[in-house]
């Protein structure tokens, strides 16, 4: 293989007057794996997209074997030998796993697609992870009928695909189980003796550590400093990421009242996911959901909220429950602020005032009193301090937390009785957070039961004093006081009990 | 229904459209005795094949995600060209001439549509429906009436079959629909195919896989004005003459054609050998109520709630596989 | 060209451009085709408008609630319309109401019978409304089996089509109360809000309570039963029927939509917009039969204008960054 040396610098991406990158530098040559580290926003994504054409930057310049190159296209990128594997899935639907593999690089004689040689050739590439995925993934399956793990596998091959002298892995780790990233870390060894560059992004410290020999770390949009990794530590590069802010550090909650009345209860829930979970949930209690993402937490909130069909028995506040819309969920006083902001919780285009009050419009009679529901709106986000120019803006013009806020906002003009959160900080700062916490506490404190599921494991600690860890559709341990440490959390999260 | 057979289904939607097919001979069959006749075969599949030819170019657009409402105005157009390019004393020459001209009016169409779409980024729908003005405009600015007369070599030369031997002979619309299917299975096995589903599955992954997906959209509605065209000249040859509205029903037909099909109307799934079989239903249909003596103000209902029907199979089959689940 | 077209775009709202460039057409008419511009002609091309915008209001419901929302069954609908009132009353005046209210629910329940395959089959609204445009026509042969008895009642003409009001002609009077409407159920129902919601993202609608599938039915009824009223108030002005009365004014309404800067992917739009757009429309229709245009041209003129409308306001985002 060709040795490759890669270099960004000073690259700057802007979108109208938003700054995704104000200066990204990152240097890395064969036989290396770089580690690209940064809170959610700090520009990780955008350099990497740079660098693969995806995105063209509007300043700064990326140097290939110490020439100055643009990239005009993917393709062009991967003709100089880079490739990616994309947190989204760059994935087509409706073709085959050896189709979506071989894209627009088929093997071809006089113009038609050798489709035995492409069979063979995925098998081949399969045949890295044998052992490791159901019998679903064969080369002629639809991406769509594949999990999201396959899905993951096979998005790592298709860079592969290309013989690529620089792989980027973005986040390629999170949707895989354990021995599929046990194996993926055995090839990136391979990889590396044979001469091929690597850049690592990913947001588990533990990985970076086990994988990575260098690490650039991000912040807001700047590339603040790059660290061998043999020669540092996890605390050094945290105070690098999040500059100065201290990790969560909190005093343990009292323990839950046991007098309070049980506002949730569960027993034997299933669906497509989930393979029998029951709990329990009182009146001002706030029981975290852990495990690794993709474990069934989300199917649990969603068919709480009745959003997704389920089996099992659901008895809220004292009576037997089946919900078959979230119409009827709501109307019991419960509450969903949804995974993903943008695609379930937003309505990206409208109003700050008209995202409020989505699900309390029916509240203002017809036609609907227009001042009295501004008003609501308006209390409500000097309430939660949202920073806005006004309540008519639109959603999209917010930053992260203060979206988030709008999301959080709609359920609690409606009061809930439960609240069903699900992973509500992703992607927000670090200000916006504690003051979601602090909001968490008055909820809590005022007798709302809240189900939270995070998948940062530090705000389980931080705020829960009842943990449920999920693992493949399963509660596998139920960590409370002194048996609620990281090492518990971390081991219940790969499925062994505590 | 078994589970293979539901994912063969899934696999390969023109199978339906097959036995939908299937269904539409047997009761024609049944209705009128000489079907399979040289005679009335020869004819019907000559008044379906400028039919199957705009569909088959449409398909090609539904497939990357698009629609293009303009076929039945480029397909005016281009006959308007034929009809008074070729006059009746025309030679081999003449007729060549022509052709090329109404082809490259056709591309230029197309490339119109490809344009508003691609570089300009609009809606396909309300892109291509705009265009179809400016073409039905250009139809009727050269062929204002119906008119023109094609020489009789030329058009006895389409409408008769072709002797292979003394006692069998082929209809020139048959050998038109295996060049269809050759031309679709030749297509199906190059890069082009695969270029051409992944745009219309998902556009943004395949850009970032490197596919062209401008040019892919674009050529799609290359290929439809082009199939427009030769749709235009099926028609040209077969009626001896032009005009200028003759595309006006041709447009939405086809769509419904192509979804009779199997081809989703979403993108990225899709087949021109089932828009071929959709626009052989479509005609089919027209015979059957044609030959079922039925009241002639009754025609157009049956006509549409049949094909209602047809169009509403893969939905009514989607609510049963949710249901049975 | 492109950065300035866009500042123009946010500081004035896509309805008053409509309006300002139907305006400007209509004095600037005057000066192609001397005596254009003159009250008379407005009235006219007012009175003209409020047809087509009439008829455009179910499909700007229609295509605010996105999922690729468009209703090709609109102008059979329009002619059913007609049809029925104009055989129903028999040219009675007693029998206007009834006829209204009897033409009102046939419109509606073809609607609901497309929101019914688009929501619960799953059929793309294209699709299911080509078809339904289809039945429609059928119905339309079934039930008057080519003959086109019956009249219109004069008080329709009286009413709707001449000067009622001044030199203001009843049809104006009803189009602007149809907005006035149009704009409470839009903006002060909930019913409008949840609209809006769903035409940008169902996933999120729903997940905060909305009745997704009842509301695209809803809405395809009420385009239904709007483009029935477009008929049975477009009989007022025609005073006749035929069997393709509506037809010529399906993608005129999509258009006038569109050209009001309602977006076709969903979820923001107005029918302020509409309206304005159904005059811009009409303008240059009337313009280019003042100047004597010939057809070809015409089609030529009309075609070119609605691309160079579309490219100010339908552009879509671009795959690459």
């Amino acid at each position: 293989m060709k040795a490759i040396s890669v270099q960004v610098e000073k690259a700057v991406k802007t979108y109208g007057g938003v700054v995704a990158l104000a200066e990204g530098n990152l240097t890395v040559q064969s036989g290396e794996v770089m580690a690209l580290l940064g809170a959610n926003g700090s520009g990780k994504s955008t350099l990497s997209k740079i660098l693969t054409g995806v995105i063209a930057p509007n300043g700064g310049q990326v140097l290939i074997d110490g020439k100055a190159t643009s990239f005009g296209s993917p393709q062009e990128a991967r003709k100089a030998g880079i490739s990616a594997v994309y947190q989204e899935l760059s994935l087509i639907p409706d073709l085959t796993v050896a189709e979506n593999i071989w894209l627009s690089h088929e093997p071809i004689r006089g113009g038609f697609i050798k489709w035995q040689e492409m069979r063979a050739n995925t098998q081949q590439l399969l045949d890295l992870f044998k052992g490791l995925y159901g019998t679903n993934l064969q080369p002629d399956a639809l991406i769509s009928t594949l999990t999201p793990d396959e899905r993951q596998l096979v998005e790592i091959l298709k860079a592969l695909s290309f013989d690529p002298r620089l792989i980027i892995l973005d986040e390629a780790t999170a949707s895989l189980d354990s021995r599929q990233v046990n194996r993926l870390f055995e090839l990136v060894q391979t990889w590396k003796s044979h001469g091929m560059a690597i850049v690592f992004v990913s947001h588990r410290m533990e990985e970076i550590f086990r994988i990575a020999d260098k690490a650039t770390v991000l912040r807001n949009g700047r590339t603040v400093g790059e660290r061998v990794i043999a020669e540092s530590n996890e605390r050094e590069l945290v105070d690098l990421m999040i500059e100065g802010a201290t990790i969560l550090q909190r005093e343990r909650l009292p323990v839950v009242d046991e007098q309070k009345p049980v506002r949730l209860a569960v027993e034997n829930l299933r669906t497509n996911v989930l393979r029998g979970v029951s709990l329990q949930l009182r009146d001002g209690e706030l029981l975290g959901l852990g495990g690794l993402q993709g474990q069934g937490q989300s199917d649990l909130l969603m068919a709480l909220f009745g959003a997704i069909r389920c089996e099992g028995q659901i008895v809220l506040s004292g009576q037997a429950r089946t919900f078959h819309h979230p119409r009827a969920a709501m109307k019991a006083d419960v509450a969903l602020v949804p995974g993903d902001r943008g695609s379930e919780g937003l309505l990206l285009i409208r109003s700050i005032l008209e995202n409020l009050m989505l699900a309390s419009w029916s509240r203002y009679r017809t036609p609907i009193a227009f001042s009295k529901a501004r008003a609501d709106g308006g209390q409500i986000a000097q309430e939660l301090k949202m920073v806005m120019s006004s309540l008519d803006a639109p959603v999209n013009s917010l930053s992260g937390g203060n979206a988030q806020k709008v999301v959080i906002g709609k359920w609690l003009l409606r009061s809930p009785k439960l609240l069903l959160l699900n992973d509500p900080t992703k992607g927000i700062d670090v200000g916006a957070k504690a003051e979601f916490y602090n909001l968490l506490d008055r909820l809590r404190d005022a007798g709302t039961a809240i189900l939270f599921y995070s998948s940062d494991d530090d705000e389980l600690l931080g705020l829960c004093n009842r943990v449920l860890v999920l693992h493949d559709g399963e509660i596998s341990a139920e960590l409370r006081e002194d048996k609620l440490t990281r090492e518990n959390l971390v081991a219940a999260s790969m499925g062994a009990s505590a | 229904m078994n589970n293979r057979a539901v994912q063969l289904l899934n696999r390969n939607p023109y199978l339906l459209s097959l036995l939908l097919l299937i269904i539409m001979v047997v009761i024609n069959r049944a209705l009128q005795d000489n079907l399979f006749e040289i005679g009335p075969l020869n004819g019907n599949l000559r008044v379906f094949t400028p039919a199957i030819l705009v569909a088959v170019g449409q398909t090609f657009v539904v497939i990357a995600g698009g629609v293009d409402l303009s076929v039945g105005a480029i397909l005016s157009m281009t006959n308007a060209i034929l009809a008074t390019q070729i006059p009746q004393d025309a030679t081999g020459d003449v007729f060549v001439r022509a052709l090329a001209l109404a082809i490259g009016a056709g591309l230029l169409a197309g490339a119109l549509n490809g344009f508003g779409v691609t570089v300009l980024r609009l809606q396909p729908i309300v892109t291509t429906y705009a265009t179809s003005f400016i073409f039905a405009g250009v139809a009727l600015r050269i062929l204002p009436e119906p008119g023109g007369r094609l020489p009789r070599e030329l058009t006895s030369f389409w409408r008769n079959p072709l002797a292979v031997s003394p006692d069998f002979a082929l209809p020139m619309s048959l050998i038109v629909i295996g060049l269809l299917i050759l031309f679709w299975v030749v297509l199906t096995n190059i890069r082009y195919r695969q270029n051409l589903f992944a745009t219309g599955s998902n556009a943004e992954a395949a850009y970032s896989t490197g596919i062209r997906v401008n040019w892919v959209k674009f050529s799609t509605y290359l290929f439809s004005a082009f199939f427009a065209t030769l749709a235009a000249l099926a028609l040209t040859l077969g009626t001896g003459t032009g005009n200028p509205r003759a595309g006006d029903q041709m447009t939405l037909p086809s769509v419904v054609a192509v979804v009779l099909g199997g081809t989703r109307l979403a993108g990225g799934q899709g087949n021109a050998v089932g828009s071929i079989i959709g626009a052989l239903i479509l005609g089919l249909i027209g015979n059957i109520i044609s030959f079922a003596n039925l009241d002639s103000w009754v025609r157009p209902l049956v006509d549409a709630l049949i094909i209602i029907a047809a169009l509403a199979i893969p939905g009514i089959f989607g609510v049963m596989r949710r249901l049975t689940r | 060209m492109n950065t300035s077209l866009n500042r123009i775009r946010s500081l004035i709202p896509p309805p008053l451009i409509a309006l300002m460039l139907a305006v400007f057409l209509f004095v600037f008419g005057g000066v192609l085709a001397p005596g254009f511009t003159n009250p008379d002609q407005a009235v006219n091309i007012a009175r003209l408008a409020a047809f087509l915008g009439i008829i455009a209001a179910g499909q700007t419901l229609v295509i605010i609630s996105g999922g690729e929302g468009i209703d090709l069954s609109s102008g059979a609908l329009v002619t059913l319309g007609a049809i029925l009132t104009y055989r129903l009353t028999g040219g009675d005046d007693a029998m206007i109401l009834p006829a209204l209210l009897l033409v009102l629910s046939v419109g509606a329940l073809i609607g609901a019978l497309n929101g019914i395959g688009i929501a619960f089959l799953g059929m793309p609204p294209l699709v299911i409304t080509l078809g339904m445009a289809g039945v429609v026509t059928g119905v339309i042969y079934f039930y008057t089996q080519g003959q086109l008895i019956g009249r219109t009642p004069p008080a329709m003409g009286r009413w709707l089509s001449q000067a009622l009001i001044g030199p203001i002609p009843g049809v104006i009077i009803v189009w602007v109360l149809l907005g006035l409407g149009m704009w409470v159920l839009l903006e002060r129902t909930a019913f409008g809000k949840q609209l809006f919601a769903i035409g940008i993202n169902r996933t999120a609608a729903r997940l905060s309570g909305v009745r997704v599938n009842l509301i695209v039915v809803l809405t395809y009824m009420l385009s239904g039963a709007l483009a029935a009223l477009g008929g049975f108030v477009l009989l007022g002005f025609t005073q006749t029927v035929f069997l393709n009365l509506g037809q010529p004014y399906l993608f005129p309404s999509i258009a006038a939509v569109v050209v009001g800067g309602t977006v076709l992917a969903g979820g923001k739009g107005s029918y302020w917009g509409t309206m304005a757009g159904a005059l811009v429309l009409q303008v240059i229709n009337s313009l280019l039969l003042a100047l004597r245009v010939e057809e070809a041209f015409q089609l030529i003129i009309l075609g070119t204008i609605l691309l160079v409308l579309l490219t100010m306001y339908g552009r879509q985002r671009s795959v690459r960054q």
